[in-house]
């Protein structure tokens, strides 16, 4: 896949406000609120480094597809494919008031 | 007193889509757990934790991480010094 | 205990984690809690007296850690050099041995990033539940204290 392969599909998510994606070496690609971040594409790669060991009772894979680092108004979601690191901030817009 | 973290544990797997339920300080020493999460997680979860804050601007506002599947999710939540984890199935 | 890569350790690792870098020089002088010493073969044929005064001994060694045979003390500056000294040369190979082992590949979690990344986040009514059950916790936590009762450590009178 191209560079520009991979990134057409993120700039298509709903709700994006910017995407890094990141390899071992370091920034393939950044857009949106996320372009040359660097601060937040190290944190990332080190909370996936962590979070690809946890590991449920008995399983030998990673028990998810997707992690997401939600805040009140917006969201990173994170995966990784093809030994790369997909991130999109996403505006968090399902923020409903306190149920009483 | 101690009981009172035990029953709250408890308490919380009394909901049906919730499998487990682990309470971890900082250090990542389990604190509590139920059901499907145990000693070896706590310390993903607490650094886990850790590692969000870095990605914080407002300070009120903690993040809350979450490692899904289509079966389910585990939601790490901190909360002062300690750190809870919830595992939870689609029902 | 849960450390953070506590999965990594396995079978022979395990072992290794817990042996000491450099070997306790004199093992011998190692803080003997007293419960061998006065526990063990006592024999059989005493009078009732003797017995129930050896009872009362045992279980008052049960209830006793000595600390003053800990051997804390005595340690002169420079041996703390010379213990630091071997220790990091002791680091310093052994973590020679741990750079050669590759950083793990990172698994795939999915064949298909993009539609993963799009599909819905996780529902609020969650995100809230969690927030609620950690600040229980938090709570119920901060009621935990040691409640000392007593001193833990008592000097014995000797005559």
């Amino acid at each position: 896949m191209t560079t520009t392969a991979l990134t057409q599909g993120l700039e298509r998510i709903p709700d994006q406000v910017g995407y890094l994606v990141i390899s071992e070496e370091g920034v393939l690609a950044s857009a949106g609120e996320l372009e040359n971040d660097e601060h937040t594409a190290a944190v990332i790669m080190q909370m996936v480094q962590t979070a690809c060991k946890f590991r449920l009772h008995g399983c030998a894979e990673p028990p998810f597809k997707r992690m997401s680092v939600m805040f009140d108004d917006h969201v990173y979601a994170v995966t990784v494919s093809g030994q790369k690191v997909f991130v999109v901030k996403r505006h968090n817009t399902q923020r409903e008031p306190m149920q009483v | 007193m101690e009981a009172t973290l035990e029953h709250h544990l408890d308490d919380t797997m009394k909901n049906p889509a919730i499998v487990g339920v682990l309470c971890t300080d900082q250090l990542g020493h389990n604190l509590g757990s139920r059901g499907s999460l145990s000693d070896e997680h706590a310390g993903v979860v607490s650094v886990l934790a850790t590692q969000a804050v870095s990605l914080m601007r407002d300070p009120t506002d903690t993040p809350t991480v979450c490692l899904e599947s289509d079966s389910g999710n585990i939601l790490i939540k901190a909360h002062g010094t300690i750190t809870v984890a919830v595992h939870k199935m689609v029902l | 205990m849960g450390c953070c890569y506590s999965s990594e350790t396995e079978g022979t690792e395990q072992s290794q984690e817990t042996k000491p870098l450099i070997p306790h020089p004199n093992p011998e002088s190692k803080p003997n809690n007293g419960t061998e010493r006065n526990s063990a073969n006592l024999p059989s044929a005493r009078t009732d007296e003797q017995a129930l005064l050896s009872s009362i001994l045992t279980k008052t060694a049960l209830n006793i850690i000595d600390v003053s045979a800990a051997d804390s003390q005595g340690m002169e500056q420079h041996e703390y050099m010379d213990k630091a000294r071997q220790y990091s040369t002791k680091l310093a190979v052994l973590s020679n041995s741990l750079s050669q082992k590759k950083p793990t590949a990172l698994p795939s979690l999915t064949s298909q990033p993009h539609q993963v990344l799009a599909s819905e986040l996780v529902p609020y009514s969650d995100v809230q539940q969690v927030s609620k059950i950690a600040a229980y916790a938090y709570s119920a936590i901060s009621q935990i204290k040691v409640d000392a009762k007593e001193e833990l450590v008592v000097q014995f009178a000797i005559p």
